[in-house]
């Protein structure tokens, strides 16, 4: 089976985060996302890491995993950091042959891994690992919502959504699978000729895009028979009312984006 | 209540082939609260009348009525739908939510019932399937077992009065099919439902009160399950099989002229109850020794004796040579563990500490419960998986060694579940020849192995199609092809007989068998212990990553304890044997099948009698028929009179070879004991299918020519008797 990927699995739980509206922290995230990315000095990001380290304590959910969510973007963060090393000028620190290594690139690459680490961290805490793809993409249509008074069909949009979130897992594995079965044909992927490999590849997709149809196919029968499409109106079961502790929550991103925002200007 | 009246519906055909009539002038009516059984092999239109009944499909001609409502009918439908729920074959597919608790909230929220209602639906759903521990997990943490329960859970939540579950059980393993199974059960008593099951597993059919066979689209059989099951050649020939305890007492029935009784013997312990009396009036030993009967039938079958004996010293001389020759060693598995990543932050033990050594051309049967580690175990012997703990030596050859890999995958053949799903080419012959052309094998010996590949599978007829255009059955063959293309001369296969009807799982395994013989190793992961234990040398039981044990089926099988312990499930034919335990103190505690179960107890029953050679003639002989084990046994006529197969690898040598003797020269002994003696009951029925595996019965009869003789003399019994 291998390493299995995070992406569109969420860990249950019954922590504040967990319990919070999907789309308070839709927007809280995105909040965030803008302060954190945009947090220059070292003060700014240390009250941002403390927040951070607050928000994981709340979802209860092991560091392991929290930090496992940065593993697949690891190159990235290190190609930022290493680009500012070498590009930011400054007191020379170390000298490596013609590579000048100055102080303040040393400091600037440390914190721009630092931020986009924290940025993936709050993300993926609040969105993905605590929140279920469907409560996502109900959120998604909720905030939507507004769009209906444009004829843009947002209840079967989040449906569509929900859907192919549910279906990530069973088409990794499926792939992993095929992967497996046509290596076991002598199948390439990476190595060989180009060909072979187009050929490697094709040997996945096409039962891959065969069996995708065939699913798709099955599960509309499947909706079919339990009424999806019918002439009643759908329920809408989460009635999604903020709760008080939304609220307190949306409060607190907000505070702390603007006090990242507020406190560079007044620094400046 | 479901009325069916003069249903025909073809699917519509695409623009080079006509449209397939699917269902043709069906009619039939289900009343409420009963509980009706489909039956028929795959493409015989089970599940295009599944889909007649709720309306997902509507009928071309005649119409389809749900508690008066045409399904026809608009207006109706939703109300349709929601009283005859359905839980369809794959439990992947028909999982909506992401959560258990969403994917059962789907259907009702669909109904537009208010928020609270649903929610105390949804919670009185997981509590009757027993899934309120699993409300918020998503699908893909779920195993099969517990998907297809979901799926219930989910009809549930609408209030059927109608379940219909279309092949439901049909990819699941043993255990978890008997728990949907007692589910179901239990809720139609509670909930007074009506069920509609389609399956291929005729057990399944024995809790029906009414059973329809359908074939090529039309009902060819129906009634309750003894009435169904007493027309054993009609069921034969319809591709499916009997329960194997009713076979057992069919055929103890015959060998004792007891008469059968249908409606008592459908039931497992009514069987065993059955044979329990059959045997008791018997073994009277005035009827052996002194009646007229007894004279009469030792003097149709002298030569039958003799055969026995000789066939003793074959078995014994066969048993010899094979423990003398150790073949050589071509799979070495030294103390392999292997471990994934299962849920976010944890580690499944698929493997722990496994060692095993597969010896040329011998077939290797791995069973376990699912998640025993089975399929990760014979990933390692391509080197699919890397051996990280351990060591894995295919011949000769460590796996550990990357490089070689290549080589090692030209000749270790490693066919995956559901193979059919890998097939993407645009022909039959392209996807076949992929293996040996990424092989780097020129273009004809590439050609010579796709034809004979395809041939082996009965596939060459269809080469030129697309292999999206074959029926399930096809293209599984056509995928199992694609890996024999490469020639390999280790082939372990991940369950290929799942989801095939009877007669294809047994067509299939003697397609199979034909590689052994030509000195192919073969490994088989599987949970039909009947068939492992038919088909294999050696049995290796995997328990929780572990090996259990390792032995031939007879070791493996004899402790029904042994195999309750290892989640596994004990063969129809061990538990009959068992239950008679007490009553025959001499009793085998293996069989093969139920004819080898018959053949076990009639010697039993002689052994306490003392009677053992006039007993035993007439037993061997009125049970000689079945299906021959392998297609290839033409070499046997070299053997004289006495047909061994020496290309069957029979490492249990009583019964196997037994079984072989007997099924070589089946036709001619078989049809002369069905007419000469005094039985009504023809068990040459079962036969159909044997002779059908396109020999002509002279063949046989060139065997066994005092036989055939014999058996001619009989047919003049039968004309008079006739007359």
């Amino acid at each position: 089976m291998g390493k299995r990927s995070l992406l569109g699995r969420s860990i249950p739980g019954t922590s504040l985060i967990h319990r919070l509206d999907a789309r308070v922290k839709f927007i809280a995230a995105i909040l965030l996302m803008i302060a954190t990315l945009s947090a220059k000095s070292p003060i700014v990001l240390a009250v941002i890491a403390v927040w951070t380290a607050v928000l994981i304590a709340l979802s209860r959910i092991p560091l392991r995993i929290v930090l496992r969510s940065i593993r697949p973007i690891i190159i990235l963060i290190i190609f930022a950091m290493v680009i500012h090393f070498f590009t930011v000028g400054g007191t020379p620190l170390f000298e490596i042959g013609s590579i000048v290594i100055s102080r303040e690139g040393l400091i600037s690459g440390l914190l721009t891994a630092l931020r986009i680490s924290l940025m993936v961290i709050q993300t993926s805490l609040l969105l993905t690992l605590t929140t279920t793809p469907i409560a996502i993409a109900d959120a998604m249509g909720r905030l939507l919502s507004p769009l209906e008074h444009l004829r843009f069909p947002v209840q079967e949009f989040s449906m569509m959504m929900s859907i192919a979130m549910r279906f990530v897992p069973t088409l990794l594995d499926e792939a992993m699978r095929l992967m497996k079965a046509q290596s076991s044909r002598g199948a390439d992927f990476d190595t060989g000729g180009l060909m072979r490999r187009a050929r490697g590849i094709v040997s996945i997709l096409v039962p891959l895009f065969v069996s995708s149809f065939r699913r798709a196919d099955d599960l509309a029968v499947a909706m079919e028979a339990r009424c999806y499409g019918g002439t009643s109106s759908r329920t809408t079961l989460y009635a999604m009312k903020l709760q008080r502790r939304d609220y307190l929550f949306l409060f607190a991103a907000i505070l702390i984006s603007a006090f990242v925002f507020l406190w560079q200007d007044l620094v400046k | 209540m479901i009325q069916f009246d003069k249903v025909s519906f073809a699917y519509q055909g695409n623009e080079d082939r006509d449209s397939v009539k699917a269902v043709s002038d069906v009619s039939f009516t289900i009343p409420d609260g009963s509980h009706v059984v489909f039956l028929g092999r795959n493409g015989s239109g089970k599940s295009t009348v599944a889909r007649l009944m709720n309306g997902l499909l509507l009928p071309d001609e005649g119409t389809v009525t749900v508690d008066g409502m045409d399904t026809s009918d608009d207006v109706f439908i939703d109300e349709i739908r929601r009283r005859a729920g359905m839980v369809f074959q794959n439990p992947d597919n028909q999982i909506i939510g992401t959560t258990v608790a969403d994917d059962i909230a789907f259907g009702p929220c669909n109904l537009g019932l208010p928020a609270e209602e649903v929610r105390s639906r949804v919670k009185r759903a997981m509590e009757e399937t027993g899934m309120s521990a699993f409300s918020d997990r998503e699908p893909y943490a779920l195993s099969g077992g517990q998907k297809q329960k979901l799926a219930v859970a989910s009809v549930l939540a609408m209030h059927p009065k109608i379940l219909i579950l279309d092949e439901s059980t049909a990819m699941l393993d043993p255990a978890s099919r008997r728990a949907l199974m007692d589910l179901i059960l239990k809720l139609k008593e509670k909930k007074q439902l009506t069920i509609v099951h389609i399956t291929h597993h005729m057990e399944e059919a024995l809790l029906a009160d009414r059973v329809y066979i359908l074939d090529e689209g039309s009902i060819a059989l129906e009634g309750t399950p003894a009435e169904v099951f007493d027309k054993k050649d009609r069921v034969l020939s319809l591709g499916l099989g009997l329960p194997t305890h009713i076979e057992i007492a069919h055929r103890i029935a015959y060998a004792t002229s007891v008469p059968y009784q249908p409606e008592k013997v459908t039931s497992f312990d009514g069987a065993v109850q059955f044979v329990r009396e059959a045997l008791a009036t018997f073994s009277d030993p005035v009827l052996i020794d002194g009646s007229p009967e007894g004279e009469a039938l030792s003097g149709t079958s002298i030569r039958t004796e003799n055969e026995f004996l000789h066939t003793k010293e074959q078995t014994a001389a066969l048993s010899q040579r094979e423990s003398s020759v150790e073949s050589p060693v071509v799979i070495d598995v030294n103390h392999l563990s292997y471990a994934y990543a299962g849920l976010p932050g944890s580690h499944v033990q698929a493997l722990q500490d496994v060692s095993l050594e597969v010896r040329q051309g011998e077939v290797l049967g791995i069973v376990g419960h699912t998640g025993s580690g089975k399929s990760t175990l014979i990933q390692h012997f391509n080197g699919i998986i890397p051996s990280s703990r351990g060591t894995v030596l295919v011949l000769g050859v460590d796996l550990s060694e990357r490089k070689i890999i290549r080589s090692i995958r030209r000749k270790v053949g490693l066919l995956f579940q559901y193979p059919e799903d890998q097939l993407f080419e645009e022909t039959v012959a392209l996807d076949i020849a992929f293996a040996p052309k990424q092989m780097g094998r020129s273009p004809e010996e590439v050609a010579h192995s796709v034809e004979k590949a395809a041939k082996r599978l009965g596939v060459d007829h269809v080469l030129d199609r697309s292999p999206f255009d074959l029926s399930g059955g096809q293209r599984r063959r056509v995928a199992i092809a694609g890996v024999l293309a490469a020639e390999p001369v280790i082939l372990a296969l991940d369950e290929p007989a799942a989801g095939l009807d009877p007669a294809g799982r047994e067509d299939l395994f003697d397609d199979l068998a034909t590689l052994t013989s030509e000195g192919a190793t073969m490994i088989i992961v599987s949970h039909d212990m009947e068939a492992m234990a038919k088909r294999c040398d050696r049995i290796l039981v995997m328990k929780e990553g572990r090996v259990a044990k390792i032995g031939t089926p007879e070791e493996i099988i004899s402790s029904a304890a042994f195999l309750e312990d290892a989640s596994l499930n004990v063969p129809p034919a061990k538990r009959f044997l068992d239950a008679l335990a007490d009553d025959f103190p001499g009793l085998a505690a293996f069989a093969l099948d139920a004819k080898d179960t018959a053949e076990k107890i009639l010697e039993a029953v002689c052994f306490s009698n003392n009677n053992e050679q006039i007993f035993l003639r007439e037993a061997r002989s009125a049970m000689n028929d079945q299906r021959s084990f392998s297609k290839n046994n033409e070499s046997s006529s070299e053997v004289g009179s006495f047909p061994v197969n020496h290309d069957l690898p029979s490492h249990s040598p009583s019964s196997k070879n037994n079984a072989s003797v007997l099924s070589n020269d089946a036709l001619p002994i078989r049809q002369d004991i069905a007419l000469s003696s005094r039985g009504n009951e023809r068990l040459s029925d079962i036969d159909k299918r044997s002779i059908k595996q396109d020999r002509p019965s002279t063949e046989y009869a060139s065997h066994n020519g005092t036989s055939y003789t014999k058996s001619k003399s009989c047919e003049k019994k039968e004309e008079s008797s006739n007359g």
